[in-house]
């Protein structure tokens, strides 16, 4: 895929607030590209700075390779889904889908073709004569979906469009919104601040933080390989344990723990990290499997302590804690059918392969 | 037990209380909104004969009012004064009302603040306040004198129609103003953003989007306009002189001069019904929340 869109050192500051921080990024023809990040991260004024709401303080915005930042919102071939939708209240559905035609003097019949072919393809046919406040939030979304859609924009822009769904109408919409991209091939960039909605939907998910942007990589990349400790953190429930490099050969490492020496392959670590580096060992509670007494030969084993068990549907959390860092939990995932039942108090002994686990090398407090 | 019958209780004391709380309210309302209305309307099936008042039920009031022609000819003199006060409130408030809704901050208080001032000072000093500008010794003709585009003061300004006409317009301006200020404020900013990121010129945006959404405000502010200016009757004496005559002056001139109260009663009751008529229109239309 040829790129699109490129952010070129972009910033923007409010007074002395700095929203965004120099960030740089591409976006490729036809993806889906999601911007992650907690509120205030600056994810949606990103956005509002390509869609020409807002006018970046830094940097350039370039489409095919051209500085788009003079011209105006208007005469931008993008279009928004805001978050709350921003239908009109005194139009009717069809008004409000084929606004984007009508300011363009459309002739009637193409708009009323157009705006009936739209209706269609988002599932409100018969809706056309309905008024805003007579639909449900999915109604309306699918609404502000197509009204952006019909003017065909090379870039859809979505702003936090499922934050108002509840969680059963968010899941759908997600699938919905992927079908639609696949559909119509446009490239969407997608702000949202829910992991597990850029996760289910992207192309590519670019994780932002204080107006830096700090991993920019596919969804399993972000969620096994994590860049740094804020989106090993903020991609949810990573374990993450301190510890010193002892030794580097190869693709394997060892790194000195608390617990003893830990084995990982040497992924994430740059070529200069080298012997008694401070580093992180990164290991995703899926990854973590319960050992039996034959399993000796596993490379990472630990003897731990349950804590609790708590079951969340398909899955359960088992809290343990290892010994030799009484302060620390791990948290490991086991599927409900294999739960073992464990009582709080119980030894168990944990363990992980060397090649499911990831390093970064910033340092973690060895036994919080 | 005492666990169902405490909040019963409470609930109970907290109704007296409610009550308590509106007496004052309703005392007030009905003794100075209620009886003083059922009094004019009793009144106005009244009658005057040879200086006494005849106290026997008669619509001959209200046969006067419309079989003399001067009456109704006045009621509609005062409707097209209405129209051209709420004409150019509008013409020019609209533009104001936008201006002061795009600033931001400070500027945009202080600005609104000085629209709804003039409202906290007496509306008689407010009129006043237009006799020193528009008088043959006011501002306007002594800036005039001064520029030498004049030798004598212009005797159109004052004391007559036109006078009521320029006096209204500049006192009643912040009722246009506000419910328009009003509804624009409440026009979410994203549906601006929506309009320009459809492809919507900022003209459009504003004849598409912002103005059908503050369609309520303006017709608001006509209600407000329409509903005072027919009732005025101290602009009018003030600034009207022999000529300038509306229906709120011949409603006073039947109370204060011709002691007719009956028949002052029945023209009031008219433009109560009038202007009751003109809010049921404008809450048609969504007027009465931008209040």
């Amino acid at each position: 895929m040829k790129e699109l869109l490129r952010l070129e050192r972009l910033s923007k500051r409010f007074g002395a607030v700095a929203a965004v921080n120099s960030v740089s990024l591409s976006v490729l023809d036809g993806e889906f590209l999601t911007i992650l990040g907690p509120s205030g991260s600056g994810k949606t004024t990103i956005l509002r700075m390509i869609a020409g709401f807002e006018q970046p303080t830094g940097g350039r915005i370039l489409l095919d390779g051209e500085d788009i930042l003079d011209t105006p919102v208007n005469r931008r071939p993008f279009n928004t889904v805001f978050q709350d939708y921003a239908l009109f209240p005194h139009m009717s559905v069809f008004q409000n889908i084929g606004y984007g035609l009508k300011v363009r003097h459309l002739p009637r019949v193409e708009i009323r073709d157009r705006v009936e072919e739209a209706l269609a393809s988002v599932d409100l046919a018969g809706y056309a004569a309905r008024y805003p406040d007579q639909l449900s939030g999915g109604q309306r979304q699918r609404v502000a979906l197509a009204r952006a859609l019909i003017l065909r924009p090379r870039i859809l822009l979505l702003d936090e469009p499922l934050g108002a769904l509840d969680l059963a109408l968010r899941k759908r919409m997600q699938i919905t919104l992927k079908e639609i991209q696949e559909r119509v091939r446009i490239t969407f960039i997608h702000v949202t601040h829910d992991q597990e909605e850029a996760l289910s939907i992207s192309d590519r998910i670019a994780i932002i933080s204080l107006g830096d942007l700090q991993q920019v990589a596919e969804p399993k990349n972000v969620y096994f390989r994590p860049a740094n400790m804020f989106v090993a953190r903020f991609m949810g429930e990573n374990n993450l344990i301190g510890g010193r490099l002892s030794a580097r050969s190869g693709d394997l490492v060892r790194v000195q723990t608390p617990m003893g020496t830990l084995h990982s392959c040497s992924a994430g670590l740059g070529q200069a990290d080298a012997e008694g580096r401070q580093v992180s060992l990164v290991v995703r509670p899926e990854n973590i499997v319960l050992l039996s007494e034959e399993d000796s030969g596993a490379v990472n084993a630990l003897e731990a302590e349950v804590v609790r068990e708590v079951f969340i549907g398909s899955e359960d959390k088992l809290i343990v804690r290892p010994r030799g860092c009484p302060g620390m939990e791990i948290m490991v995932k086991i599927h409900s059918d294999t739960a073992v039942g464990a009582r709080s108090g119980q030894r168990v002994r944990i363990g992980w392969r060397a090649e499911n686990c990831w390093l970064i090398p910033e340092a973690e407090a060895a036994c919080p | 037990m005492s666990g169902t019958a405490e909040p019963s209780r409470r609930a109970g004391g907290s109704r007296l209380e409610m009550y308590l709380l509106f007496l004052p309210t309703s005392l007030w309302l009905i003794l100075f909104i209620a009886i003083p209305t059922v009094m004019f309307f009793i009144y106005s099936f009244w009658t005057v004969k040879d200086e006494f008042l005849v106290k026997g039920f008669s619509l001959l009031n209200y046969l006067r009012f419309f079989t003399t022609g001067v009456y109704p000819e006045l009621l509609g003199r005062t409707l097209v004064l209405a129209l051209e006060v709420s004409g150019i409130t509008f013409a020019m408030g609209y533009p104001l009302a936008l201006f002061i809704s795009r600033k931001s901050g400070r500027a945009k208080s202080i600005l609104y603040m000085l629209v709804v001032i003039p409202l906290l000072t007496s509306y008689i000093v407010r009129i006043y306040a237009m006799r020193l500008i528009l008088g043959s010794n006011g501002l306007i003709n002594n800036l005039l004198i001064i520029l030498g585009l004049i030798r004598e003061p212009l005797p159109f300004l004052l004391f007559n129609r036109f006078a009521i006409f320029l006096t209204l317009s500049v006192i009643l301006a912040p009722f246009m103003v506000m419910p328009i200020f009003t509804s624009l404020e409440k026009i979410p900013r994203s549906y601006i953003e929506a309009s320009r990121d459809l492809g919507a010129s900022d003209f459009e945006t504003f004849w598409r989007i912002v103005f059908p959404l503050t369609l309520p405000g303006v017709i608001a502010g006509f209600m407000f306009i329409f509903i005072l200016t027919l009732g005025d009757f101290l602009t009018p004496i003030l600034v009207g002189g022999t000529q300038g005559m509306t229906f709120g002056k011949i409603i006073q001139m039947n109370y204060g001069i011709a002691y007719d109260w009956p028949f002052g009663s029945a023209l009031s009751v008219i433009l109560l019904i009038l202007s009751l008529a003109i809010i049921l229109i404008a809450s048609r239309f969504g007027a009465l929340r931008e209040i």
